[in-house]
């Protein structure tokens, strides 16, 4: 279990049953930005060890996330671009419809992911 | 209908009052224009602009300026602008008025800010990813004016009252 619980953010990733689950809850703002990235870099490399070949990332409790706190989104995207293709997982983002910024912010993330990225629902 | 409503806030510069203030500023939106889908991206865009406000002042004073008023004469069409406002270093305000221009010269929102994001990994501060993300996510038009060493960030954009068509 890799978890940071930083400012107004409570982020937990648990591996089981041969799938990982970042959940994500409350507020990603300046003060989470730092122990976002080095949660998601440390996810990142759990991933590899574990070679499991798809996360979810529950942002059904995530009030508001900042553009800074989106960036570490984007840097972990680019990180998993970088592996050998066969080493590639999947970032799978089950969103909260009555959140709406979600929406836009996860179809601009999903759109640059490309084939990486998906959005349940 | 919604009516005329205009907010100023006031305040020494910290960050921890800017998710306070998102949460205050949406239920503010959502009263006034009972539309929530809007409400939260002008939420959004309060957060973004106020945050680098903070981040960016160099004293002990940032202003928010947030007004909705009717466009001529119906009162259902609305204009929302959002307005923060604080001094900067003439580094930082030379950098606020380049990307700016660049977001507001894109032709294509969107894909402009793709390709910030992309350009963003390599930058460890200061890309302006979140007023690309105010531009293309909410599509509120960004611009700014210079008063010395005083820098003022203008987000605006028209709504109708209740999301009716």
């Amino acid at each position: 279990m890799i978890e940071v619980h930083v400012g107004e953010l409570h982020a937990v990733a648990r591996a089981g049953d041969g799938n990982m689950t970042l959940s994500m809850v409350g507020t990603a703002d300046t003060f989470a930005e730092s122990a976002l990235n080095e949660l998601l870099g440390r996810l990142h490399g759990e991933l590899q060890k574990l070679g499991l070949r798809d996360v979810i990332v529950d942002l059904h409790e995530l009030e508001f996330m900042n553009s800074s706190c989106f960036k570490s989104f984007i840097t972990w995207i680019v990180a998993v671009r970088r592996l050998p293709e066969d080493q590639h997982y999947k970032i799978r983002f089950r969103p909260n419809a009555a959140m709406h910024w979600q929406k836009r912010s996860l179809h601009a993330i999903c759109y640059f992911g490309g084939d990486l990225v998906s959005i349940e629902g | 209908m919604a009516l005329p409503t205009s907010f100023d806030m006031c305040f020494a510069p910290t960050t921890r009052i800017v998710s306070v203030v998102r949460r205050f500023v949406l239920s503010l939106y959502e009263r006034i224009l009972e539309d929530s889908e809007v409400s939260s991206q002008l939420a959004l865009v309060t957060h973004e602009l106020l945050e680098n406000a903070v981040k960016y002042n160099i004293d002990d004073e940032t202003m928010l300026r947030i007004s909705v008023s009717p466009q001529s004469e119906s009162l259902s069409d609305m204009t929302v602008t959002i307005k923060t406002r604080n001094r900067a270093t003439p580094e930082n305000i030379r950098s606020a008025q380049r990307i700016i221009t660049r977001v507001k010269e894109a032709e294509d929102p969107f894909l402009f800010y793709q390709e910030l994001m992309m350009s963003s990994v390599m930058m460890p501060d200061g890309s302006g990813l979140g007023l690309a993300r105010i531009r293309a996510e909410t599509e509120m038009t960004i611009d700014f004016n210079l008063d010395g060493d005083w820098i003022e960030i203008v987000a605006q954009t028209q709504v109708r009252y209740g999301g009716e068509p």
